[in-house]
């Protein structure tokens, strides 16, 4: 019945599943600590301002220590966000790596202590008189894993805000002046609708849309409203004068057509090409556009802070931070002291990112300038409001969903706060 | 058609415009299925050989300007793509043989050596194929770290040979469980033992199944996410679909390299279908025939 053929194909297929399960034996090989390697993860993409110029501060940090070697890997963010806590707690954790900032990361980690304390070094080093106090919200964490105070967990390298961009030669096209108040901002935009151009590039279905609402609020709003919201001291009433001016608002400007209501189900991804193509004269979104649009817009396009507000959305970017785990935390620290050293964050100013203790003097490129100064302008006020969704766990999925009833009107204002209300009592931590 | 009194001739233009009318929307159907099985691919495929400039600027569905590999290319040497497959294909290899070995020797025992309280096995095992992943990942992490099998290859090959496994015995059990009996009993008489009949009757006979399933066990690991997501932490050890999430960061995404990256990931699954088709098909008409 069994031909000779067939045996040696049977052989053939058992060998080779020998082969494979053997050549699938071979470990990792988790670092050491001989203080030779240095292993780094982060997230960043290679031409990225962080990518760039943490790959100069790689080459500057094996120039300084002769004979170590820093392993590096780039990471997913969706990996380093799902398997954080289960790597750190083995010891294939790194050295070094680039979490998020945030009570449900970050301070979720350090309440389970598998981060290592670094106020010390901070402190020696001076790492917190580079940082202002704005940026410095995310790094601490109190015992409850709430940021805003307590013991040092992280440092950020970058920082990051809102802006309005806009298209520069859509302006002119229309004859419309470029704003530089409130008011000609309302002005411009009404004279955009009039030529029948939808003025802001939306996406309903994720977090602009919020953004718009939220720095409405803020415009009317001071660093004690936003204390009491993000860091919870004392009780939010969802129905102050903020709040109720910004949801009355951005309804009015659904109403008025600054908006779209076809963006309903937009995501992020569909504003930007808006914008980018040069459909959408002004989208108000993050920092973290700049680099990809100065790589691919093609028209002649500028920023400026939103007008007339002392706040806006923003905080510290995501963090250095060392696993408890870690071998070779001296060599963690030293890196961390290099990419916060001034020529590391010009490089990273100049790449299109917003450093945190950069020469302004040292940045070159016009628009970068003024990227950076207007971040400066507004960590010197102390502007920076973190964001809508912070405060509890899962609300930024309530506020994409009652925001997207608010743009088609099945809410009232009245109601969409009543809702936000609702969510926020229930998921707010009690103190 | 058979039960007809008309002469042959008119019987048969009846049967050609029956048969006519009954085909197209057949047809059609199975046009518009198609497509809606190939534009995602295609989209897939034309985005991959755009700009991202060019992306920004027309849109996903715009056809390219000219043919832009860079994206696939810079992908590639990012990632140390070859590395990648190596990984895919050890892992998804040794899973499909793995797995296909242990489940007929696990259908041996439950269709013909028809074994006590097989219902409750089988039961067991389709509840081990109703279980989702994400109920497996920590137990999964936590064994594998006290066996010092996390983020080694290995530890995925074992859990996946497993979870196929499971599906594997419950498929081949019902059809050994059909198996002639005639030629088991004819071997038995000829004086062959239990381990004989497995490997010198049984096997052999039902190869095509075995075919199909291997094929099928390679492509489903290949596929598989979470799970080398959460235990292949090294670069090094990583699997194709793994490497294909670094280009998703937390606020941006790289559309046309992500695109690039999709059509790298996908092609191998392809070609090794293609290549195993034949038994594919022959594995499903096998039971047909009879």
């Amino acid at each position: 019945m069994l031909t000779a053929r067939r045996r040696t194909a049977a052989l053939a297929a058992a060998a080779m599943s020998g082969v494979l399960l053997l050549a699938s034996c071979g470990g990792s090989d988790g670092g050491s600590g001989d203080g030779k390697t240095l292993r780094l993860w982060h997230y960043e993409g290679p031409e990225s301002a962080m990518g760039v110029a943490w790959e100069a501060a790689i080459e500057e940090f094996e120039k300084t220590h002769p004979g170590v070697k820093v392993k590096f890997e780039e990471k997913g963010f969706e990996q380093i966000q799902k398997t954080a806590p289960m790597v750190l707690n083995s010891s294939d954790a790194p050295d070094l790596m680039e979490y998020n900032k945030g009570n449900a990361t970050a301070g979720k980690l350090s309440q389970q202590g598998l981060l290592t304390d670094l106020t010390a070094e901070v402190t020696e080093r001076g790492w917190d008189k580079k940082l202002s106090a704005g940026v410095r919200t995310t790094s601490q964490y109190d015992a409850g894993g709430v940021m805003g105070s307590g013991k040092w967990y992280g440092v950020p390298n970058y920082a990051e805000y809102t802006l309005v961009y806009y298209n520069k030669d859509l302006f002119k096209k229309y004859g419309i002046e470029e704003p530089t108040t409130f008011g000609e901002l309302i002005a411009a935009m009404d004279k955009f609708v009039d030529e029948g151009v939808t003025p802001l590039a939306n996406a309903g279905a994720e977090y602009i849309a919020q953004q718009y609402l939220y720095q409405l609020a803020l415009s009317k709003a001071d660093r004690a409203w936003v204390d009491t919201y993000e860091l919870y001291k004392g009780r939010t009433d969802f129905h102050d004068a903020a709040w109720t001016y910004g949801a009355e608002t951005f309804a009015d400007w659904v109403d008025k057509g600054y908006l779209a209501k076809s963006t309903i189900g937009a995501k992020v991804e569909d504003a930007a090409v808006s914008f980018i193509s040069g459909k959408s004269p002004i989208l108000f979104s993050g920092s973290w556009w700049y680099g990809r649009f100065k790589a691919e817009a093609k028209f002649d396009w500028g920023t400026f802070l939103w007008p007339d507000t002392n706040l806006t959305l923003g905080s510290g970017g995501n963090l250095w931070v060392v696993p408890k785990a870690a071998k070779n935390k001296d060599l963690a620290y030293d890196f961390i002291d290099i990419t916060m050293s001034e020529k590391i964050q010009n490089l990273l100013g100049n790449k299109g990112g917003v450093p945190v203790a950069a020469d302004p003097a040292a940045i070159t490129d016009p628009q970068a300038k003024q990227l950076i100064a207007d971040f400066n302008s507004l960590s010197e006020k102390d502007g920076l409001a973190f964001y809508p969704d912070w405060p509890v766990p899962d609300f930024y999925n309530v506020l994409v969903s009652e925001t997207q009833k608010l743009i088609t009107g099945d809410a009232e204002p009245d109601a969409y706060l009543d809702a936000l209300q609702d969510a926020y009592d229930k998921g707010a931590p009690k103190r | 058609m058979t039960t007809s009194v008309r002469t042959a001739r008119t019987g048969r233009t009846v049967r050609t415009v029956r048969t006519a009318v009954s085909r197209y929307p057949v047809l059609l159907a199975l046009v518009i299925a198609a497509l809606f099985m190939v534009v995602p691919f295609l989209i897939v495929a034309v985005n991959a050989v755009k700009s991202p400039a060019e992306y920004s600027a027309d849109g996903p569905l715009s056809l390219p300007d000219g043919l832009y590999l860079d994206g696939l290319k810079s992908f590639w040497e990012r990632v140390d793509f070859g590395q990648k497959l190596i990984n895919s294909f050890l892992i998804s290899g040794a899973v499909a043989a793995g797995a296909v070995v242990l489940s007929v020797l696990n259908a041996y025992a439950i269709g013909i050596g028809r074994i006590r309280g097989r219902t409750w096995v089988l039961a067991f095992f389709v509840l081990a194929n109703v279980l989702p992943q994400e109920a497996l990942v920590y137990p999964v992490y936590y064994l594998s770290k006290e066996a010092g099998l996390y983020d080694t290859r290995l530890s995925v090959i074992i859990v996946f040979t497993v979870i196929q496994a499971a599906f594997g015995t419950y498929l081949l059990s019902a059809v050994l469980g059909r198996f002639p009996r005639e030629i088991i009993e004819a071997a038995r008489i000829d004086g062959a033992n239990r381990w004989q009949v497995l490997w010198r009757i049984v096997v052999p006979v039902s190869r095509p199944t075995l075919g199909v399933l291997l094929v099928f066990f390679f492509i489903w690991t290949w596929n598989e996410f979470l799970l080398p997501l959460v235990m292949l932490i090294s670069n090094d050890n990583q699997t194709v679909s793994v490497a294909l999430g670094v280009l998703q960061g937390q606020r941006l995404m790289d559309a046309t390299m992500t695109n690039a990256a999709a059509l790298l990931g996908v092609l191998p699954a392809i070609v090794f279908f293609l290549v195993f088709q034949r038994t594919l098909t022959r594995g499903i008409a096998v039971g047909a025939v009879k």
